[in-house]
């Protein structure tokens, strides 16, 4: 099955999920979701994603400034992040779990 | 990273951005902020082995970047916002604008080829040029809708068909002197106008031409609305440069046939000649022979069409008047002969030179007529 249909739905939550622990700027998202094992993940899809958090108010993000290349935009969870993260999450394991217990028998 | 390195990165977030430019610009710059140092730091970790095409096969083309970019931010895509604006509307701008510019650069092409020819055409259609490019500058969306249009298409598609050819990768691989032509491009814009042309009037115009030329090649790289000003500039340089070569190339084909034909040796010959006595009495039936014996030949054509090349002065007069053609014998005009004695060599006359002292002609090869009066 093609794993970037499925990612489509879940990139939300995945790039919420690397950002609770610590804020990151865009590329350091990408490479903790590709370390993650999600490496069908595209470049331009996280940060399309970033900017639609941000968007929604769920981001906070901050520049810094670099001393070697361009300065970068960190992004860090607010409340509505976070509260998000949680509710999202729930409804993500439900489904997983669902999900698995279909699959349980046959795979 | 080196300076190439730098061009194409920026050629390459350029083509994201007007992927983009029918986002609000404050969006557009934050996207650019971390996608755009995202690409930047993704080229510095390709290092010597950095190329656009190994960008694009790791990114994606700078369109289908924004494209996935745009999807997963839940952007509008492009052909909709278009349409919620009035696409339609701006389908005949976008035709006046496209074919403004074909015909200003063709026109551009011709008046340089022409040095200037139909200056009248010239002018409207130049007018028309002019109004497109302002246009085009102007009015948002105007170049989304030109680049919709069909005939738009037809023209893209047969350029990619062209560019991935092998005469398309030949041309690509001469990329890198792009800089060079834009030089050179502005160098003949102002060699046209102020060398071929109107001296006095293009002067100050070509000037501005060229510089905008050399402004509008690396802008037009990555703006498309900049071609409105690279293209009619580059067919005005080819127009310049094609005419410069045509002079050249006429100007060394010519000399070989001329230079035979000015430089024939050949007695002067001319009309006729009258000789005068020391009287003042005209001599006629006159053969004239040059220092060295030779007669002074020339040919003479009669009314009957029939000609006569001889050295026999002086020629009846042809004349054509209201009875038609005539032949007229005899001298037109008299001289006063100045009076002199007849010993010394001759002095000026008032008309003509009067007849050298009486030389014996130092020819054998003629018996030579001595000017003898006949009447």
């Amino acid at each position: 099955m093609d794993t970037s249909q499925l990612l489509k739905g879940v990139l939300d939550l995945a790039v919420l999920a690397v950002l609770r622990k610590e804020d990151g700027y865009g590329y350091d998202v990408l490479r903790r979701l590709r370390q993650g094992g999600l490496d069908g993940v595209g470049d331009a899809s996280v940060y399309g994603t970033l900017r639609r958090l941000y968007n929604a108010g769920l981001l906070t993000s901050y520049v810094v400034p670099s001393e070697e290349g361009p300065h970068r935009k960190y992004y860090s969870l607010n409340e509505p992040g976070r509260e998000r993260l949680v509710e999202s999450g729930q409804t993500w394991k439900s489904f997983a779990r669902a999900l698995d217990d279909l699959l349980g028998e046959g795979a | 990273m080196n300076t190439q390195t730098n061009t194409e990165v920026k050629h390459y977030l350029d083509g994201m951005r007007e992927a983009l430019a029918d986002l609000p610009a404050a969006e557009v710059a934050e996207i650019m902020d971390d996608a755009g140092a995202h690409v930047v730091e993704v080229a510095e970790e390709m290092g010597d082995e950095f190329s656009l095409a190994a960008l694009i096969d790791r990114l994606g083309t700078p369109r289908a970047y924004a494209e996935e970019l745009r999807a997963a931010a839940g952007y509008p895509s492009p052909t909709s916002t278009a349409a919620d604006t009035g696409g339609d509307r701006l389908v005949f701008p976008a035709r006046f604008a496209l074919w403004s510019l074909v015909a200003g650069t063709v026109m551009a092409f011709g008046f340089a080829v022409t040095r200037g020819d139909a200056l009248e055409v010239t002018v409207l259609v130049g007018l028309c040029a002019a109004a497109a490019t302002l246009l085009v500058f102007r009015q948002k969306g105007l170049l989304t809708a030109i680049t919709r249009l069909p005939e738009t298409v037809a023209i893209r598609d047969a350029l990619t068909k062209v560019l991935k050819s092998d005469l398309g990768k030949a041309f690509e691989s001469l990329r890198v002197f792009q800089p060079v032509w834009w030089i050179g491009r502005a160098l003949l814009i102002a060699a046209g106008g102020t060398l071929v042309y109107r001296p006095d009037l293009m002067f100050v115009l070509a000037l501005a031409l060229a510089a905008l030329s050399l402004f509008a090649g690396p802008k037009a790289r990555t703006d498309r609305r900049w071609l409105w000003i690279s293209l009619p500039a580059t067919g005005f340089a080819l127009g310049v440069l094609l005419a410069v070569l045509s002079a050249l190339v006429l100007r060394f084909d010519t000399y070989p046939i001329s230079a035979p034909v000015s430089y024939t040796p050949s007695p002067p010959t001319r009309h006729n000649i009258y000789v005068f006595d020391k009287d003042g009495k005209p001599l006629t039936d006159v053969h004239l022979y040059d220092e060295e014996g030779r007669p002074l030949n020339a040919t003479w054509y009669g009314c009957t069409g029939a000609d006569r090349h001889d050295n026999r002065y002086p020629r009846p007069r042809v004349v054509h008047d209201e009875r038609g053609c005539h032949e007229e014998p005899g001298v037109p005009f008299t001289v006063v002969m100045p009076t002199l004695p007849t010993t010394t060599t001759a002095p000026p006359s008032t008309v003509t030179q009067s007849p050298a002292p009486t030389t014996p002609i130092p020819s054998t090869t003629t018996p030579p007529t001595t000017a003898t009066t006949t009447g």
